[in-house]
């Protein structure tokens, strides 16, 4: 059995508001292990970003535990790029922040950057580039400080079409070729299937756990051949029913 | 892939388009220097046709003459210098206790809201009611516009700032917090940079503040400046120096608008999203 990175066991999450209060999961367990690709998909509003936040420890469950190993990298919608500051020191601000603002991680930063076509942007400022670009510089910044998991908060879903499966396949290379365990959470039923080694599909508010299945794609990893394939489409309509249950 | 690299040899037809550009700009300042002429020129004319009564009206003419006796009797300078530095001071004052108590606000959510009814109705207060205590706390020198020039401006700079720090990007606190970052590092990282162009919006506003309250000040209680030469011009009747102290004040706060406009282009460059 492989190590396990992520582990929800029995997790129960209450938000209170003067109004009152809403179960956003109840007993949720499930684990990620190291190396793998896990996708989260589930009906608008289930809580999806809640579980993100819970697994980065931003917030605490009320009950039952999360465990995780090492640290985590998040990566939003949008690529909240800071605009004052070029690409080279948005991709450092995590060194920053933890305090790991050597020029051995600043290099090995700037390394991934030039590795992953960066290169040419990085005393470039966030409103020089295009969405994809941009969206790649945040995975760079995210990558930066080598979290051991990667939590990935519907990555794709601010960009147009063309440009997603462009960014998507590019995400897929850098996280697979640097071996990063990754947990995704999306709406988008293909995404998930182009992407993931396993994927959860939760129910609505209270959040469980309904169906759990292992992608079996083979060695096709890649995003866009993984379409091409005859699987890619049953996984959907076993997915699309089994969202609207 | 770089955007906004535009290239160097244009078409004729962007050419055209450069050259109506320009020309409308300097059509736009011929007219802005039209209109002042003009005004100039018919309010020296009617007063000195007798239509209007120069004793009431002043003139052009006039105003230059009392603003060069000013010069001559070796006053002017020392009036200017009294109201800017008066307004200067205050400003800085103003701008700078503004910003850290706003920054309080920020940092302590508690304080926030236990303050938050007091601010608004200071904000709401008209500060020239304070006119008498002012003077009875801080006598009748300069101390005392001091005092009120801050008080005009400060309540002013706190609540812009306060706003812009509490409109820092959801998203962007999310995303430090998931770094791991401390309150300081969201603060000096995260809120003090993004909320520059609110900070030069602030600094416009509280220019004008300075304004108000230095002349406010000068007006209640001073022996020099330009509000004082104002006032004492109304109560003597000397029309004269009323308008011309008016119109030095105009290009003194012209100009104070203009640094700030300049400082503007210095520091946004990179604060679109």
């Amino acid at each position: 059995m492989k190590k396990q990175i992520l582990r929800f066991t029995d997790v129960t999450y209450i938000y209170h508001t003067v109004r009152g209060e809403t179960i956003a999961a109840q007993d949720l367990s499930f684990s990620v292990g190291e190396g793998e690709f896990v996708a989260i998909i589930g009906p608008s509003g289930c809580g999806k970003t809640t579980l993100l936040s819970l697994a980065a420890g931003l917030l605490r469950p009320s009950a039952g535990t999360v465990t995780r190993v090492g640290s985590c990298g998040y990566m939003l919608q949008k690529d909240h790029l800071f605009p004052w500051r070029t690409i080279e020191k948005n991709i450092a601000l995590p060194l920053e922040i933890k305090r790991q603002n050597t020029s051995e991680h600043r290099e090995r930063a700037k390394n991934l950057a030039v590795k992953y076509g960066l290169g040419d942007f990085l005393d470039s400022y966030p409103s020089q580039l295009s969405g994809g670009m941009r969206q790649r510089a945040a995975l760079i910044r995210t990558l930066a400080t080598e979290p051991d998991i990667l939590l990935l908060d519907e990555p794709f879903s601010a960009l147009d079409y063309q440009t997603r499966l462009n960014v998507t396949e590019d995400v897929a290379e850098i996280i697979r070729s640097e071996g990063k365990t990754a947990l995704l959470i999306t709406h988008d039923i293909s995404e998930a299937i182009s992407l993931a080694d396993r994927i959860l599909v939760l129910t609505k508010r209270p959040a469980r756990v309904a169906f759990e299945h292992e992608m079996d794609f083979g060695e096709v990893k890649n995003p866009l051949k993984r379409r091409e394939t005859g699987n890619f489409s049953s996984w959907f309509e076993i997915l699309w029913k089994e969202l609207n249950i | 892939m770089k955007k906004g690299q535009l290239q160097k040899n244009f078409s004729s037809e962007h050419v055209l388009f450069l050259k109506k550009r320009r020309r409308r700009t300097a059509l736009v300042w011929a007219l802005r220097i039209g209109v002042l002429l003009l005004v100039l020129a018919i309010w020296e004319l009617v007063t000195a046709l007798g239509w209007a009564d120069p004793f009431f009206m002043s003139s052009p003419s006039r105003i230059a003459r009392t603003i060069f006796g000013l010069y001559r009797d070796g006053v002017l300078f020392y009036h200017i210098g009294v109201t800017l530095w008066e307004t200067l001071a205050g400003f800085a004052i103003a701008v700078g206790l503004g910003y850290g108590i706003a920054l309080l606000l920020w940092w302590s959510d508690l304080l926030r809201e236990v303050l938050e009814p007091y601010i608004v109705v200071l904000n709401a207060l008209p500060k020239i009611a304070l006119g008498p205590l002012i003077i009875v706390w801080c006598g009748t020198g300069s101390k005392a516009i001091l005092f009120m020039t801050v008080l005009v401006g400060i309540i002013v700079a706190i609540l812009h700032m306060l706003s812009a720090f509490i409109a820092t990007d959801k998203n962007k606190l999310l995303l430090l917090r998931s770094m791991g970052a401390s309150k300081w590092q969201i603060l000096t990282k995260l809120v003090v940079p993004s909320s520059l162009p609110s900070f030069i919006s602030m600094l416009k506003v509280a220019v004008g503040m300075a304004w108000i309250g230095s002349i406010m000040g000068e007006y209640i209680v001073s022996r020099a400046g330009l509000g004082y030469l104002i006032v004492y011009g109304g109560q003597v009747f000397k029309l004269d120096l009323v308008m011309s102290a008016t119109v030095i004040l105009c290009i003194l706060a012209a100009g104070m608008y203009f640094l700030v406009a300049l400082l503007e282009k210095l520091l946004v460059k990179n604060t679109e999203n």
